[in-house]
């Protein structure tokens, strides 16, 4: 024990005289046990401050994205009565049957037909031009599923064109919002399937999401598959096994610059090394997803690192103690308790690579496709570029999809955002 | 420990490998499918054919369309001839000589050129603003570098013209990439320089770099606000900032009416009709160029091209999305080099004719 902690005992008479007790009711030191409290309620309600402006961003974002965006997921249709027995279409059941019913179809003159039943029905407040231009696309489906429908008068709701769905939104011009008084009670409104399952389109009423998820997910997949083992097996080594010297001190500087780096660097480095050199083709998930991999590898080999550095080296020296080999010490012990913070890790990484837009442009990944992709070569875009190229678009039924898709795109991170603190809770071993 | 080590080494580069195979396939051999690279302009109506071509062929590969802007998207039509190589390429300006001579040193010098239409770029302005009126010769005098020689200093339209308002000076128009942006300097800022100092004329026979410099050079002090490709984002900001013009695509003017209206130049309103008879001074033509080579190649681009002939005239789907239809002779000299394979004469592009 230190000499100052020791309290002074007075030694004499004369030392003991004015000690008065600490008054404190005195105005002074209420003055500053005030001044005290004060500080302290400032500084929470600080932090209290911060926390209600970052909230009240994200729900601002939220609130309009939802406001504008939900209505993306809607579609108008209106009710059209049809009787394709008029149309003479020559076309007969059987021939429906086999793989050449679209070509059958596409070739009978479906379309014309759909839009003379919609000059028909509704003559007076714009005929076929009411029709989305898919709507036919519509009946061809509805007459693959069930041919002996060109045999009989039916009725089918068939999308409008986008003008008319803004303007039943409540969002569009003059003259449409007109045509969707008139139409009244023959407008309906439905889950637009087509913005869920297909890929980009020129018209709005007909673009979907679909494509670009699933050229997103092909990419993911690429990336994944190859930054989560070199990053781990990178993080073991490091961990593990490498000497601490000058060199892997500089390696270490290396890969904490390298999670740094801006994304469009990896855009630049993949346009060169995979298109300029390897001659990948353009556009392609495989190259995308390559590309990402450059970007995700650092932040897994520092997530894996931190994680296997959080095992005790008790747990080690134990098991090297019973005879385990290093590997069995790595592939029994140190990863099995190290997997919540790398997974963690990884999915987050991935998650920053899903959000990303810039390198995937500079690689080409920002075509407008009219199909999904089916293989990691076929010219693809992603969730992010998607969003970014309806953004351009000239027609007013884009702004609804944009905002739709940076929905689509959200529901994913915070999926995967969700899955990783489920991991990290459900598994996490605190020492 | 070190043989797994090493088993790992040796499994990642063929793991590597395994994908360059399997992409090579898809690169470097043949292709069926088609891909387009070009003007950010031209690319609505490019996808619009390339999905008419999906509907009428169902089972054919969905083509690819790349919206790179005209100049970007000619450096990669020009690359080279094969599979990784676009087919076709949008252009928002006629191709230069220049970049002519690009393409024909990596060996794809038989081009087609073919005219799908007209497209006017339009000044535009909020509907709240104050109405201008407009000529080259002030927009020159009012955006130029050194209109006199001397570095632009003119604040507001008042400075230039006491008939104008006395608002600032402040246009949102597209990025020196741009084909919309040559465009502006070609059909504007080179007519209003001509008009003010008829000398320059014959400068521009004479040395083109010395008249570029003099006449196209845009002033960089704020007055003329790059705002990128995104021509929505120059409508909104015209929304916010009243006082400011913008410059983008007709069909962009056209589709936001009710938000900002067109600014009249010689005391012409851009308007369907203004722009398709060429008395409206910002209407220039659109192209695009194919690979001759390709179109043996590439199954499916013949129809490809065949689907622009059949919807670029008045009243079809391309004019129904905003092309405004070219001259019924230069329609029927365009078909004609569709069904016939006329190839492009590169002498033809010395002049720099803008259509």
């Amino acid at each position: 024990m230190s000499k100052s902690l020791v309290p002074h005992v007075p030694v004499s008479a004369a030392e003991v005289a004015p000690h008065r007790p600490t008054d404190w009711r005195s105005d002074a030191m209420e003055r500053r046990v005030r001044r005290r409290y004060a500080a302290e309620r400032r500084f929470r309600l600080m932090g209290l401050g911060a926390v209600v402006v970052s909230a009240g961003f994200l729900a601002f974002l939220l609130i309009v994205m939802i406001a504008q965006g939900h209505l993306g997921f809607v579609e108008t249709r209106v009710t059209l009565p049809l009787d394709l027995r008029q149309a003479r279409l020559g076309l007969t059941a059987e021939r429906l049957r086999g793989p050449g019913a679209d070509l059958a179809l596409a070739g009978a003159g479906l379309e014309r037909a759909v839009d003379a039943a919609a000059n028909r029905a509704f003559a007076t407040e714009g005929g076929a031009a009411l029709l989305s231009d898919g709507a036919w696309l519509r009946v061809r489906d509805a007459v693959k599923r069930d041919p002996h429908l060109l045999g009989r008068p039916f009725t089918l709701d068939l999308p409008v064109a986008s003008a008319i769905d803004v303007a039943a939104k409540g969002n569009g011009t003059p003259a449409a919002e007109r045509t969707v008084a008139a139409l009244g009670a023959h407008l309906s409104r439905g889950i637009a399937r087509d913005f869920l399952t297909g890929a980009d389109s020129t018209d709005a009423t007909r673009a979907g999401i679909w494509g670009a998820l699933k050229g997103s997910l092909l990419t993911m997949f690429v990336t994944l598959a190859l930054a989560f083992p070199v990053g781990v097996l990178s993080a073991i080594y490091l961990e593990e096994y490498a000497p601490r010297n000058r060199a892997t001190d500089f390696l270490e500087v290396s890969i904490n610059n390298l999670a740094a780096v801006p994304s469009i660097v990896f855009g630049l480095l993949g346009l060169a090394v995979f298109l300029g050199t390897l001659h990948l083709p353009r556009s392609a998930p495989l190259v995308g997803g390559l590309t990402l991999a450059l970007m995700t590898m650092p932040v897994i080999v520092i997530a894996s690192r931190n994680a296997i550095r959080a095992v005790p080296p008790s747990i080690r020296d134990a098991a090297l103690a019973v005879g385990a080999s290093p590997i069995q010490v790595v592939s029994h012990h140190v990863l099995p308790l190290a997997a919540p913070g790398i997974l963690t890790g990884t999915i987050i990484g991935m998650a920053r690579a899903l959000g990303e837009t810039a390198p995937l442009l500079m690689i080409g990944m920002r075509a407008f496709i009219a199909a999904p992709p089916d293989r990691l070569t076929d010219p693809a875009t992603a969730l992010p570029v998607q969003i970014f190229l309806w953004s351009d678009q000239v027609s007013r039924g884009f702004v609804e999809k944009t905002s739709a898709a940076i929905l689509v795109l959200l529901v994913f991170l915070l999926a995967m955002n969700g899955v990783a603190i489920f991991l990290r809770n459900r598994f996490e071993t605190r020492w | 420990m070190r043989r797994i080590v090493l088993a790992l080494a040796a499994w990642l580069p063929v793991a590597l490998g395994a994908c360059v195979d399997q992409a090579a396939g898809g690169g470097a051999g043949a292709r069926d499918q088609i891909r387009v690279v070009g003007s950010s302009t031209v690319y609505p109506f490019t996808t619009l054919i390339a999905e008419q071509y999906l509907a009428a062929n169902p089972n054919a590969r969905p083509p690819v369309i790349e919206s790179t802007g005209t100049g970007a998207g000619i450096r990669l039509f020009c690359a080279g001839i094969g599979a990784s190589y676009a087919d076709l390429v949008d252009a928002s300006r006629r191709m230069k000589r220049s970049e002519y001579d690009e393409c024909a040193r990596h060996g794809a010098g038989d081009l087609m050129e073919v005219q799908i239409g007209i497209d006017g770029i339009a000044f535009a302005e909020a509907r709240q603003g104050p109405p201008m009126r407009l000529t080259p010769a002030l927009i020159f005098r009012a955006l130029a570098a050194a209109p006199d020689g001397r570095p632009n200093d003119s604040r507001t339209w008042r400075d230039l013209d006491p008939e104008m308002p006395a608002t600032p000076i402040r246009v949102y128009g597209p990025p020196a990439t741009s084909g919309t942006r040559e465009a502006f300097a070609e059909l504007i800022l080179a007519r209003g320089c001509e008009t003010l100092k008829p000398e320059l004329a014959a400068l521009r026979e004479r040395n083109r770099a010395a008249f570029d410099a003099r006449c196209l050079a845009v002033r960089d002090d704020g007055a003329y606000v790059d705002a990128g490709e995104n021509d929505n984002l120059i409508v909104q900001k015209l929304g916010a900032n009243p006082d400011a013009i913008g410059i983008f695509g007709y069909s962009y003017l056209e589709e936001n009416t009710d938000a900002v209206r067109g600014v009249a130049i010689n005391g012409v309103e851009p308007s369907y009709g203004a722009i398709a008879n060429d008395s409206y001074p910002g209407s220039r033509a659109l192209y695009v160029y194919v690979k001759r080579a390709h179109l043996r190649a590439v199954p499916g681009l013949r129809r490809f091209l065949a689907l622009y002939a059949a919807n670029w005239a008045p009243g079809g789907a391309l004019t129904r999305r905003g092309l405004i239809p070219s001259p019924v002779s230069v329609r029927a000299r365009a078909a004609d080099t569709i069904s016939h394979d006329r190839p492009l004469d590169p002498r033809s592009l010395d002049a720099g004719v803008i259509g």
